[in-house]
């Protein structure tokens, strides 16, 4: 049921991590990989699926915003997938969610990222 | 006779394994027992010298931390960048090295051939799938170490390696709480008309960054600060001191809260790129009627007044500390009016495993009531951490406006005014 782990597929050529349920200080080093193995990955775009996700705490956001700022450097950008308010909530206190983009499903972010296919 | 040689080889191996993973040797302090390990290793071994170089993350460094007849390296405090000479090949490559040619062809640090050192035979100390360190032992008269001498050492570098690790993590443990017990204001300040409590809890496993900082202006102005900074550990604590120490000077300097965290965020972004941290920063007039208050991804605190349910203050959301410098940061007055109550707190207070945000704040301000801030406190904490070890750290403060208060208006229902400075 819980998953600590965090996945990366490669989906329509765009690298996609999907975060466990709960994304804290225990975890977040799983996550920094996962997300270093995406940026290494093709075109520096790539998505974090957040949909099973309810809780992330500070560690999880310094992965997320170190990934993103990395992208941005490199001309791409990490696109998050968050149909729950549980985490859009913490985003929302954080500011954050004006930093990333965000989609309720994954078709949604695949599809804003050019050469997708 | 080849038999009888090989049992007494098979002995002696046998007494040189029990001598590095002995029991008692675990009594000892992780120092104590780095300095027994490498003795005992060069009689194992029958070698001159034993010595532990341990690498410094930070420069990319070995440096020769215990010795056993090669001490001046210690003392001398030799330095080897990895991938450079014997122990530095020996930590770039994870394997073991042996030599027998001992020159300044072979080795970078003069102190060994010098001394006149002949062979050589060194291992990675290895320990959670990191090279931390090189044990290495070296003789004066020349020989051919073998493979069953690397065995030998690697399996003293695997217990060294443990009790390094563990000797690393409780020089860090100690170094955070002092670090956080000087950070944390040892006494609350006294302010006349206001009263106030606070808590501070460590979390159970890795210690975080949350600190919290209260202290009078010259002008007679309270001002408060809640922080939390992303990351655990000594790395986090340092940076949560830095913040603590520029938010003090910034806070002389100038009386805009947002001017503040905008002069902290560039001072992040300049100095520290690579950290983040949510931050509270509020001034209280010395009337203690009205707070000025900034957030930059940090909770919003929790008024209470008397009598009536305590709810989030409602106040400007702004982006967390380490993001975006530019980013524009919105001040909220919040009016107080007396006998009112305000709760700050870090996320570690409201957060609980399996449970929403929105969830933890409510339970909280159900906890909250405008009674005495000691009792408000004890209310809190009873109600929201119970007997449970926190996972993070907890920080709390409590500070109430006094009741019946002399030569302040009472504000209008308007309590959550915003006024967008």
């Amino acid at each position: 049921m819980y998953d600590a782990g965090f996945t990366v597929e490669v989906v329509t050529g765009v690298p996609v991590v999907t975060a466990p349920e709960e994304i804290d200080i225990t975890n977040a080093d799983h996550l920094r990989v996962a997300l270093l193995e995406s940026a290494a990955h093709g075109t520096g775009t790539f998505v974090v699926d957040l949909t099973r996700t309810r809780f992330c705490d500070t560690a999880g956001l310094h992965a997320l915003v170190g990934a993103h700022k990395r992208a941005q450097a490199e001309g791409g950008e990490v696109l998050l997938v968050m149909p729950g308010d549980a985490v859009l909530r913490i985003f929302a206190i954080t500011g954050l969610d004006r930093v990333f983009r965000s989609f309720t499903n994954l078709e949604d972010a695949l599809a804003q990222i050019p050469g997708a296919a | 006779m080849t038999t009888r040689l090989d049992q007494v080889s098979v002995e002696a191996r046998l007494r040189a394994i029990q001598s590095i993973t002995d029991a008692a040797l675990s009594r000892l302090d992780d120092r104590e027992l780095l300095a027994e390990l490498l003795d005992r290793t060069r009689d194992i071994l029958r070698a001159d010298t034993a010595a532990a170089l341990l690498l410094d993350f930070s420069s990319g460094q070995l440096i020769a931390t215990a010795a056993a007849g090669l001490e001046e390296e210690v003392r001398q405090g030799v330095r080897i960048p990895v991938g450079r000479g014997f122990a530095g090949r020996i930590a770039a490559e994870h394997r073991p090295v042996i030599l027998d040619r001992v020159d300044h062809t072979t080795v970078l640090n003069p102190i060994l051939w010098s001394k006149g050192i002949k062979s050589m035979v060194g291992v990675p100390m290895v320990a959670s799938g990191r090279v931390i360190g090189v044990l290495h032992v070296g003789s004066l008269l020349p020989r051919q170490f073998t493979s069953q001498d690397v065995e030998l050492l690697q399996l003293a570098a695997d217990r060294a390696a443990a009790a390094v690790q563990s000797m690393t993590a409780q020089a860090d443990r100690t170094a955070v709480e002092a670090l956080q017990r000087s950070l944390v204001p040892s006494a609350l300040p006294a302010v006349d008309g206001a009263e106030m409590a606070a808590r501070y809890v460590p979390g159970s496993g890795v210690v975080g960054g949350d600190w919290y900082d209260v202290f009078t202006l010259p002008s007679g102005e309270l001002c408060v600060v809640m922080g939390d900074v992303a990351g655990s550990g000594l790395a986090a604590a340092v940076i949560m001191g830095r913040m603590r120490s520029v938010l003090r000077a910034y806070a002389l300097e100038t009386q805009d809260p947002a001017e503040v965290l905008r002069r902290l965020d560039r001072k992040i972004h300049h100095f520290e790129p690579e950290a983040l941290a949510t931050v509270l920063y509020a001034v209280l007039d010395p009337a203690l009627d009205r707070m000025r208050i900034c957030l930059a991804g940090h909770f919003p605190p929790v008024i209470a007044l008397p009598g009536k349910p305590a709810g989030p203050a409602e106040v400007a959301r702004g982006l967390m500390i380490g993001v975006d410098p530019a980013e524009p940061r919105q001040v909220t007055t919040v009016p107080i009016p007396p006998g009112a109550l305000l709760c700050f707190y870090t996320d570690g207070l409201i957060e609980r495993s399996g449970e929403l945000i929105d969830d933890g704040l409510e339970r909280l301000c159900r906890a909250v009531s405008a009674e005495f801030p000691e009792a408000a406190c004890a209310s809190v904490m009873g109600t929201l951490v119970g007997n449970e070890p926190a996972r993070d750290d907890i920080a709390l403060l409590v500070i109430r406006r006094r009741p019946g208060q002399a030569g302040s208006r009472v504000h209008s229902s308007s309590l959550l005014a915003r006024d967008g400075r």
